[in-house]
């Protein structure tokens, strides 16, 4: 009888506080945690109400946790768009400036991280590398990944873990 | 599994953000692994930072997602994910919450409720008992558990005139809002009568606003009967859970529609929820709210729609959340706020 919106809304008017502090701690910032928060309500109400929402609460802090990431994709692609225009730029004020990463090295630079991510990836067990590819790659739940390939959730859980934690020793 | 935190090294640390990471990807996460989550995010600075690393991380393998795919096995197949996909988001259920929650009531109302006479017995001696009437200000609110149990929550700048027959129970509100959550009693109809619709109820809780001419209703729980007033043998209108219906004066139809009762009861947790209200409504409600006259500035301004939620909480603050989410501009003045267009 409840629709997703309804739930969810109610979640949120619950949560609000909590959902703010949360994100004022993840964004160091009061301001910009409000916003993102507001953000999470006109989400909401875009949600259709026919999508089941059984868990309300932690969709709420999914949902902003996943605005937060979009927001870092964003400042990647525009760094890496003032990286090329300045390297661009620098090309046309000549040799007086010494020129420490030129985008032929980038581009050599891209190369070797993604045979790195490859390389690592590559090394763990074949499960691991599985689980990872479908929720990663394939956009799979962890249920839905558990039940593909006959183990627990908290397997799934274990296994992504494993990848982050190689990823993140091993890259710099 | 926050472990010791002050000693934790580096590795610990980073074992601990993976940890953390993987967990939040299931869709499963309950609100409270989420505030289990702060706790230790709001442990260290080193925390935070070893978090946002992985984030990091988790977005650049987006970026190389297809070069990584590609570079690994093929794909698990598409039936699969097609199969998965088709299925709206999925979740653990969630323990049922109550709605307007009774500890909200004993919390917040037992300075009023203790004052007012309660019990059946009462009841039965007031056979055509006296009119009570309860009033609160701009920028006031007031929680009254009438004589038969009924429980009112009386939003800001409205009136309510109560009077308890031995046939019904009756309650007049002809410019006001307010919650009811009403004693079951088959025998005495709890009539509410806004002076366009009269609102016939037995047991159940719901939202009423009559505001000049319009009339709103949204029902959380049970069944609401809704008449024109004084046409006492109208044939009602029946209004369930999750519905509202809502009425002009003068106009032949009344609307029914889906209604958002959390939406609705918001103001009893001190929230303002709109969606696409017209920014002339938003004034009205914050000047009945916060008890300062708040107006537009002229009927363009009026017409700006807002979305979003205002908590009110600080006068201060909600002006700049206002300011922040429409483009308007709040000045104040002596004589209150206007809200310019910007």
């Amino acid at each position: 009888m409840t629709d997703a919106r309804s739930a969810l809304l109610a979640a949120y008017l619950e949560r609000r506080g909590d959902l703010t502090r949360f994100f004022t701690l993840r964004l160091k910032s009061a301001a910009a945690a409000e916003d993102l928060v507001q953000d999470i309500y006109l989400r909401i109400a875009a949600v259709e109400p026919s999508v089941e929402v059984r868990n309300a609460a932690g969709y709420l802090y999914r949902l902003g946790s996943n605005l937060m990431l979009d927001r870092i994709r964003g400042e990647r692609r525009s760094a890496a768009r003032d990286h090329e225009w300045r390297d661009n730029h620098r090309t046309l004020i000549g040799s007086d400036e010494v020129s420490e990463d030129p985008s032929a090295d980038d581009a050599v630079a891209a190369r070797q991280r993604l045979a790195a991510i490859v390389a690592i990836v590559s090394e763990l067990p074949e499960q691991t590398q599985r689980v990872f590819r479908m929720h990663k790659f394939e956009g799979l739940s962890h249920a839905e990944v558990a039940q593909a390939l006959g183990i627990s959730r908290s397997a799934v859980e274990k296994h992504c873990m494993t990848v982050l934690k190689r990823l993140a020793e091993r890259l710099n | 599994m926050t472990g010791r935190r002050d000693e934790d090294g580096p590795m610990e640390v980073a074992q601990q953000a993976a940890h953390w990471f993987a967990r939040l990807l299931d869709d499963a996460a309950t609100g409270d692994d989420w505030l289990d989550f702060e706790t230790w995010l709001a442990a260290a600075p080193s925390h935070q930072a070893a978090y946002a690393r992985l984030e990091g991380l988790w977005v650049e393998l987006d970026e190389v997602a297809d070069a990584v795919a590609a570079a690994l096995d093929a794909p698990v197949s598409l039936d699969a994910r097609r199969a998965a996909r088709a299925r709206p988001t999925l979740s653990p259920p969630a323990p049922p919450r109550s709605t307007l929650s009774r500890r909200a009531w004993l919390a917040a109302g037992a300075g009023l409720a203790a004052s007012v006479a309660v019990g059946a017995f009462t009841i039965a001696n007031w056979p055509n008992s006296p009119v009570e009437t309860y009033v609160t200000a701009a920028g006031q609110t007031r929680q009254l558990t009438l004589a038969d149990g009924s429980k009112v929550w009386l939003n800001a700048a409205s009136r309510l005139d109560v009077r308890f027959q031995r046939g019904a129970r009756r309650v007049q509100m002809a410019d006001g809002e307010a919650v009811f959550d009403v004693t079951h009693d088959p025998s005495r109809p709890f009539l509410i009568d806004t002076g366009d619709r009269e609102v016939r109820v037995v047991g159940t809780e719901f939202n009423i606003r009559q505001r000049a001419d319009a009339f709103a209703l949204s029902v959380r729980r049970g069944l609401v009967e809704v008449r024109p007033s004084g046409a006492p043998d109208a044939t009602p209108t029946r209004v369930p859970a999750g519905q509202g219906l809502s009425h002009r004066k003068g106009s032949a139809q009344a609307v029914i529609a889906a209604a958002e009762p959390e939406a609705a009861f918001a103001w009893t947790r001190g929230q303002l929820v709109y969606s696409a209200a017209p920014m002339n409504q938003v004034a009205a409600d914050l000047s009945r709210s916060l008890g300062t006259p708040v107006q537009v500035a002229d009927a363009a301004t009026g017409r700006l729609r807002f979305s979003g939620v205002l908590a009110l909480d600080d006068k201060d603050a909600l002006l700049r959340r206002l300011e922040a989410f429409a483009p308007v501009r709040a000045e104040r003045g002596p004589g209150g706020v206007v809200l310019h267009r910007r």
